[in-house]
Formats: C-alpha cells, sequence, structure tokens
C-alpha cells in the first residue's frame, strides 16, 4: 500500500501540505438521488444485476436496521446524520459492462489515482503489488488478475465475485459479521455497493501483497463497501487498504464491513493506513468512518493480524476484532491513531478467545494534539472453554497540548483460571528531558518531536510491510505538522 | 427549615427513584452486577425498612462479643439493622457525634444538607435516592481544626432481620484534624436482608484520613454501599475496602480531588468463594492541578465467585502536573469462578502522568513448584502463595489487631480455620 500515501510533502505552506489527497476529479457520474427505502435497495441491486438471494438478504438487512438505533456509547460526539439525505450509489459514468482491462478505464480516472500516488498502470508493469480500486461506489480497476489466477488467488471486486464466485459468497457473506451485528454493518449490509473479495485456496501463498484504494469522489453520498478474505487451509495473504477523500466543508459517510475467515492453519495479515480526509483545523468537514472489521479464527492455528495507521476521518469508530475459535489460533492488533484539529478516535480491538491455547497481542499507540479526542475501547473475553488463553495488550496514549484528550476503556472479561491476561496503559507528554536532548545535538523542534513520536510508534510500524511502514512514518509527519510548537 | 420540610425532601427522594427504578444491566455502570438476585430474595418492595416499628433489637454479650475486633482500641458506634444503639456505643467526649434521627430533631438545616440528593454525584443511582428518601439513622461526626482523634472510631453494623437498612453517615474534618474510620458490616442468622450506606466524607485543607471499610455480612444478605469523598487542598486519604461476605455486593467509591496537593490511596480487597458475588466500582476525579492519586484493588475467586473491579481515573482540563497510577491484580481459583474488571482513564490535559495495569491469572506454576521442592504439600503451597497474594492489600491495615483481625476472617474463609490460624502466627 505504499501508492496509497505517497503525499510527496512539499516546503509550502502547511495548509497546502496537510492534505495533499484533497482534490476533486471533475468526472461524469451517475448518481442515484439521496434516500434511503427498499426501492433504492432493489434499484442498486437491480443495477448490479445481483441473483434474488441477495436483494433479499439485503432488504432483511434493511428491515432490520430500521428497528435499530444508531449507537450512542463511545467518546464521539456530532450532530444527528440524516440518513435520507444521503445518496447511496454513485459511480462514474461508463457504457455496457465494467471495463475489461486497464485501456478502458476512464483516463480521468488513472489520472486521479496517479494523482495519489497510485499509478495503476505502472503498478501492473512494475510494483508486486495487485490493486483493487474502488471510486465511490465501485471498482474501477483490479490489476494483476492474471498472475493471480495462475495462483489459483481469486482477487477481484465484489460485485464480480457475486457473478463469478455465487457459491463461495454466499457461504461466506455476513458469516462473521451478521446483518444484525449493528446499527452501521446492517446500513451496510441493505446498501453495500462493492468491495474487495479474496480466497486463497487451501496450502497457497498469495505470491504478491493485495491492496485496495478507496477513493470517495462525489459529495453528499456515503461509500458502503463490503470486503469478504476467505483463506482456505494452510493459505497465506497480506492484504493492505488505503482510503482518501476530496476537502469538502460537510461530513461524509463511509460505513465499511471487512470480513475475514481463516481457516486450519492459514494466516491473514491485514494492514490498513486511513487517510480520509479529517476536515480542516476548525473542525469543519471531513468523513465520519464507522467501520466494522472482524475476523474469524475458524480453524486450529489460524492467525488472524490487524494493522493499522489511523490519521484521517474527523470521526473514527472501529473495533478491528478477532474471534479465535480454533484451537491455538492467534490473534493481533497493533494500531496507531492520530487526533489532532477537532478530530474524535474512539478505537480498539476486541479479542474474544474461545478455542484451547488460543493467543492475542493488543499494541495500541495513541497520538493527540490539538483538541484531539481519543478513546482506546477494547475487549479481551476469555470464555470458559478457552484453556491457556493468553492476552498481552498495551495502550500508550502521548498528549501533545493542553487542549486535547486521551482514554482508555479496557473492559476485561476471564472465565477460565488458566487464562493469562495482562493489561497495561500509560499516558504521557513528550518528555522534556528527550526534547532537549535533541535540541541540544541540533535537531529542529519539529524534526525531533517527530523523532520521539516515531520511536512511540515503532513497535506498531514494525509490523507493516516495508515500504508501507515508510510511508506510515511519513503521513504522520505529514499529519503532525503545525500540531507542535 | 422544618421536619415537614426534610419531609418533603424526603419525598422529592423518593420521586427521583420512583423515575429512576433499580439499576439494571443495560447501564454501562451495572453491566455484570445484575440485581435480579434482590429482588428474588427480597421482592419488589426490597427497600422495606428491616424495622418498621420502634422495637429495638437485642443482641446477647455472647453474640455481641463474637463479632468484635479482638483487642482493638477503638471508639465504637454500634448500628443494628439500621438504629443507632446508644447503649452498645462507646464515644469520645468533646467530639460532636450525633446520630441522624437526633440531628433531623436538633438540627434540621444540617440534616437536609445531608439528604439532599445530588444527581450529580458520580455512578448516581436509585440507590442513593432511595437512601435520602428512608434513612433510619447515622452518624454524624465533626471534628474541630486542629483536633486529632486518639483512637481509631469504629462503627459497626449489625444486620440481625431481614429487611433493608438505610444507613447514612457524614463525616467532616475541619483544616488540620485527623481520624481514622474503621467501617464494620457484620450480621448474625440467615435471614434475606439488605444493607443501603451512603457515607459522605469532607475533609478540608490539611486534614488526613483512614478509611477502612470491611464488609463480611451473612451469605444470604446483600449490601450496597457508598462512599463519597471530597479533599480540599493538601488532605489526605486513605481506604482500604475489603468485601469477603454477603451474597452480592456493590461499593461505589468516588473521591473528588479539589484542592492542589491533595493526595488519596485507595486500596481494596475482594476474596470471596461460593456463589458470592462482589463489585467495586471507583472514581478518582483530578479536578485541580498537582494531585496525586494511587490505587491497588486485588481480587481472589474461588468456588463460584464473580468479581467484577471498575476503576476509573479523570484528570480535568487545566489539572496539570496530576499523577495517578492504578493497578487491578486478579486470581482465579477455580474453574467456575469469573472476573470482569474495566480499568478507565480519562485524560484531558498534557502535563500528567497516568498509568494503570490489569491482570488476570492463577497462581503461578513454577512458584507452587518451588515450594513443593521444598517439602510443602500442594495445598499449602497454594496456601502460602494465595496468602501472600491477597496480603499485598491487608498488609497496610493498621493497627496491628485490625489487621490480624482482617486476614484471619479472609484467610479461614479460604482454608481451614486452623490453618489461617498457622498462617498468621
Amino acid at each position: 500500500m505504499s501508492e496509497a500515501v505517497k503525499l510527496k510533502p512539499t516546503p509550502r505552506s502547511f495548509a497546502a501540505t496537510q492534505y495533499a489527497a484533497g482534490f476533486v476529479t471533475e468526472i461524469e457520474q451517475e448518481t442515484l438521488p439521496p434516500g434511503l427505502n427498499e426501492d433504492v435497495i432493489r434499484r442498486i441491486s437491480a443495477m448490479k444485476g445481483e441473483p434474488e438471494w441477495l436483494l433479499d438478504w439485503r432488504l432483511e438487512a434493511y428491515r432490520h436496521w430500521r428497528t435499530k438505533r444508531e449507537p450512542r456509547w463511545s467518546m464521539v460526539r456530532y450532530p444527528p446524520i440524516d440518513y435520507q439525505a444521503i445518496s447511496y450509489y454513485s459511480t462514474p459514468r461508463r457504457k455496457g459492462d465494467g471495463p475489461k482491462s486497464l485501456d478502458e478505464v476512464d483516463p480521468k480516472l488513472l489520472e486521479t489515482y496517479e494523482k495519489l500516488g497510485i499509478p495503476l498502470r505502472e503498478q501492473e508493469m512494475l510494483a508486486g503489488v495487485a490493486v483493487d480500486a474502488v471510486f465511490d461506489s465501485v471498482s474501477v480497476a483490479t490489476t494483476f488478475k492474471e498472475k493471480l489466477k495462475e495462483a489459483g488467488v481469486i482477487f477481484c471486486s465484489i460485485s464480480e465475485a457475486v457473478r463469478d464466485h455465487p457459491d463461495l459468497v454466499r457461504q461466506y457473506l455476513g458469516s462473521v459479521v451478521p446483518i444484525t451485528d449493528n446499527f452501521y454493518a446492517a446500513l451496510n449490509s441493505a446498501v453495500f455497493t462493492d468491495g474487495s473479495f479474496v480466497y486463497v485456496p487451501k496450502g497457497v501463498r498469495c505470491p504478491m501483497e493485495l491492496s485496495t484504494y478507496f477513493r470517495i469522489n462525489a459529495s453528499n453520498t456515503g461509500q458502503f463497501e463490503r470486503t469478504l478474505i476467505i483463506a482456505d487451509d494452510d493459505a497465506y495473504v497480506s492484504y493492505l487498504e488505503g482510503c482518501t477523500a476530496p476537502s469538502r466543508d460537510e461530513n461524509q459517510l463511509h460505513a465499511a464491513v471487512v470480513e475475514l475467515i481463516a481457516l486450519n492453519h492459514a494466516r491473514i495479515k491485514y494492514s490498513t493506513v486511513q487517510n480520509w480526509y479529517p476536515g480542516d483545523e476548525n473542525g469543519v468537514g471531513g468523513i465520519y468512518n464507522f467501520v466494522t472489521k472482524r475476523g474469524d479464527c475458524r480453524g486450529v492455528g489460524a492467525k488472524i493480524s490487524w494493522t493499522q495507521v489511523e490519521t484521517g476521518s474527523a470521526i473514527t469508530w472501529k473495533y478491528p476484532s478477532c474471534i479465535l475459535r480454533g484451537d491455538d489460533s492467534v490473534g493481533e492488533f497493533y494500531s496507531v491513531a492520530l487526533t489532532k484539529n477537532y478530530q474524535q478516535a474512539d478505537t480498539g480491538t476486541k479479542m474474544v478467545h474461545l478455542g484451547r491455547n488460543t493467543h492475542s497481542t493488543i499494541v495500541s499507540k495513541g497520538i493527540s494534539a490539538g483538541h484531539g479526542c481519543q478513546s482506546y475501547r477494547g475487549l479481551v473475553r476469555m470464555a470458559k472453554s478457552a484453556e491457556n488463553a493468553r492476552n498481552h495488550s498495551q495502550c500508550d496514549s502521548l498528549l501533545i497540548g493542553d487542549r486535547c484528550s486521551a482514554h482508555t476503556f479496557p473492559y476485561v472479561e476471564i472465565k477460565n483460571p488458566t487464562a493469562t491476561m495482562e493489561h497495561e496503559a500509560s499516558t504521557s507528554k513528550i518528555g522534556e528531558d528527550q526534547l532537549f536532548y535533541c535540541r541540544q545535538r541540533g535537531i529542529p523542534e519539529e524534526d525531533a518531536v517527530n523523532l520521539i513520536v516515531n520511536g512511540f510508534c515503532k513497535d506498531v510500524f514494525n509490523e507493516l510491510p516495508m515500504e508501507f511502514a515508510v510511508e506510515a512514518n511519513r503521513l504522520l509527519a505529514v499529519s503532525l505538522e503545525g500540531a507542535v510548537g | 427549615m422544618s421536619i415537614a420540610a426534610i419531609r418533603t425532601l424526603r419525598g422529592r427522594a423518593w420521586q427521583i427513584y420512583e423515575q429512576m427504578g433499580m439499576p439494571t444491566p443495560q447501564q454501562e455502570d451495572w453491566k455484570y452486577t445484575d440485581l435480579g438476585r434482590i429482588n428474588a430474595a427480597l421482592g419488589d418492595n426490597w427497600w422495606k425498612p428491616a424495622v418498621p416499628e420502634r422495637s429495638i433489637p437485642s443482641l446477647g454479650a455472647d453474640q455481641l462479643e463474637a463479632l468484635a475486633i479482638p483487642d482493638l482500641d477503638a471508639w465504637i458506634a454500634v448500628f443494628i439493622d439500621g438504629r443507632f444503639q446508644a447503649a452498645l456505643s462507646d464515644l469520645p467526649e468533646g467530639i460532636d457525634f450525633a446520630p441522624l434521627m437526633r440531628l433531623v430533631i436538633d438540627r434540621p438545616e444540617q440534616a437536609a444538607s445531608m439528604l439532599e440528593v445530588d444527581k450529580r454525584m458520580p455512578l448516581f443511582n436509585g440507590f442513593v435516592a432511595v437512601n435520602s428518601a428512608l434513612a433510619t439513622d447515622g452518624g454524624v461526626l465533626l471534628l474541630k481544626a486542629n483536633t486529632v482523634l486518639d483512637r481509631p472510631l469504629l462503627i459497626r453494623h449489625i444486620a440481625t432481620r431481614s429487611g433493608t437498612a438505610h444507613i447514612r453517615h457524614s463525616i467532616r474534618l475541619k483544616e488540620r484534624a485527623e481520624a481514622h474510620i474503621v467501617e464494620h458490616y457484620c450480621g448474625i442468622g440467615e435471614a434475606a436482608g439488605l444493607t443501603n450506606t451512603v457515607c459522605q466524607i469532607d475533609l478540608a485543607a490539611g486534614s488526613r484520613m483512614r478509611h477502612d471499610r470491611i464488609q463480611m455480612e451473612q451469605p444470604c444478605h446483600y449490601h450496597i454501599g457508598r462512599l463519597s469523598v471530597t479533599q480540599a487542598r493538601d488532605s489526605q486519604f486513605e481506604s482500604h475496602s475489603v468485601a469477603l461476605g454477603a451474597a452480592l455486593s456493590r461499593v461505589d467509591l468516588s473521591v473528588e480531588l479539589a484542592g492542589p496537593g491533595a493526595a488519596c490511596a485507595l486500596n481494596g480487597l475482594y476474596l470471596i468463594d461460593g456463589r458470592r458475588h462482589a463489585d467495586h466500582h471507583t472514581v478518582i476525579d483530578h479536578a485541580v492541578p498537582h494531585c496525586t492519586s494511587r490505587e491497588h484493588y486485588r481480587g481472589v475467586l474461588d468456588d463460584r465467585a464473580r468479581g467484577v473491579f471498575n476503576g476509573k481515573v479523570v484528570i480535568r482540563e487545566g489539572a496539570i502536573k496530576s499523577d495517578t497510577a492504578q493497578s487491578n491484580a486478579n486470581l482465579l481459583l477455580s474453574p467456575f469462578a469469573e472476573v470482569d474488571a474495566k480499568p478507565e482513564l480519562m485524560i484531558y490535559n498534557d502535563d500528567v502522568k497516568a498509568a494503570h495495569g490489569c491482570t488476570v491469572g492463577r497462581l503461578d506454576t513454577r512458584q507452587l513448584f518451588y515450594l513443593r521442592a521444598r517439602g510443602l504439600t500442594e495445598a499449602d503451597a497454594r496456601q502460602v502463595l494465595t496468602f501472600a497474594f491477597a496480603d499485598e492489600v491487608l498488609a497496610s491495615l493498621k493497627p496491628a489487631p485490625l489487621r490480624r483481625f482482617v486476614e484471619h476472617a479472609a484467610f479461614s474463609r479460604l482454608f481451614h480455620e486452623e490453618d489461617a490460624e498457622e498462617m498468621l502466627t
């Protein structure tokens, strides 16, 4: 996902560098009028040529969503969202079926991705990363399909998967995050328009990193993507996800669902660099990022690892979780979250231990600056059946400035005496002695702060694929500019 | 202010309860504690006071003797089923101690300010409102500036019959005064009852207080307790909350550090077996700069017992140089025991030191091996290690007779009486 965050900072003013992905692409778009009812869902489904069962599933989700209330327990404040003012489908206009190859993709779109540092075309030739690019509601291009096909890996947009691999989709869709799971998951299930689908067959190690790039372009729309990743027995896949959106004064909604399924001895590594538009320095605009991500270690010895770098969004509400069902399965969560200006983040993870000898690790690093408000909310649950389960959690917060806040809400529920659980958390500011040490050696204050922040986040960045880590570092530095001093 | 006014005030409190009702597990603060057991045992009118008519319960000298803390040299105030017993009490002269009922008659203004319902109180719930409405009695202690209470004041609550004892204490220490209060909750007999106490403590500048709360009620009894502390500049507060008894107990403990330099240390132990349920919720509020707080809670859970710990520390905007550390450790001794912990930090400025830690586990197998290799039986080794784990909290109880009494009560709960005896000598 190095491509997601190549935001080359130039020595111009901070305002210019702060959010380099904030431009709008002028492209002809087909957008459904705002509003949500069963007819809208039928139209979305019809436009995508979906089978009957999927429409029924969507309608069931919609009916359930109508009965649910928006969650209010998190430490984020925002005005009520009018779900009838959002358009639920927006697509770049095109003729007939989707593009067969990159040559058929609208050059304007390719240009957009190039501007963002994701040259889809070059990517196909040079870099070893397969990309699925999602523009507003639909997937515009997926690269490297042929090479992946040789290995037997299915990597395509979820719409294609519904068409070409309906059995797989039907078997797994909603099996980790059911439509009744929560308010936003129900909404997503009803109106999701696209997203990525990955299936890695038995014993296959996916030959390259897979990557999805999400872009919100149209105004007044919400993006509802759905990602489904299945790693069959002994398979391995590393998946990267990045996101940006134009700078607008309105708030836009992004409610995604990600489901991961790891069977016996399969491993899934899921990395996110989330850089949605965070709003301006007065807290105007920005994306509401309400995401449900969950992985299910169904098989023995399965492993799911979440790594996230969250620098964008006006509001983040996400808890990538692991259900450790299989014996000896492993769950990991590594997170760096940055809130500045008026950004708010309520994020964390859930580790639900069901199988024997299951292990989980949580490392969460929160950085709060300006008026940023950040919460770590995590759950470690060890069921009666979780013999010898182990968890280690570490949540550290770094505060920069006296107007920001950082909160920690770890829930610990242990029902098995052989389980071991350790949680530690600390909150501090950047050490004055550390800063002094750097300054004394001629490092400017801003660089010194970057250095210290990078050191603070090292445990997490070490988990990212290498080129991705470099970019994450840079993104963090760009985001922190102007927040210090 | 007249008695009629107090009646209106109590009426308002009752209305607040009727609106709120009993807490339910749907409420975040009661997620892990289901009060259905109280309803099942006491019925819908659970709040009915234990002594409806003015009958004074009487206890034999031997019964009282069995409840006493041996060798403890202390002033004593006794409440039986929520009623103050002057004949059984021994209070220092010159100290302003008045049971609530007398206060209502003599000084209604003061009684009114005590019973006023403050909904902004941290962890406010229906039990506080009911307590305001129905409190039968309680101790009101005022210590003048620069006075030091020479001996600990032991407030013993004895539950003897079914029904609810609503008790309201108010303790105020003026400038630089010092006191040690021990709240001892115990009971006799098999009657299912409920203790619902509220204790408000107000510490003026430079005052110091030790407060120990020893709850060892009968296994058929239920316990809802609250301790609200406000601390002014440079005051110090050290507390122990020990939960050993009752079928279900819940203690809400809140400390507001309202003056710079104030410091508090909260210690706690819940050591329970059988089907007991012990819940501690604490809130420490750093409202102003330069305050320090320490919190150390431990849990030992045997059989089907369930322990709940929720420790919240809030550091407000502008409360710079705040220093807080919290730790919670839990030991599960049985495959059916359960613990639910939630240490929370809420921090609104950057110039602070804040840390918390939480662990859950069983006895360390290597330590067990070490002791067995030195000839201890498995059972003995387990006892030694369990004792050492829990004693981390109890060791700081003072004076020595109190510590011995609580240690003995704790360990004879888990082990044979003789073993506990041997361990403690």
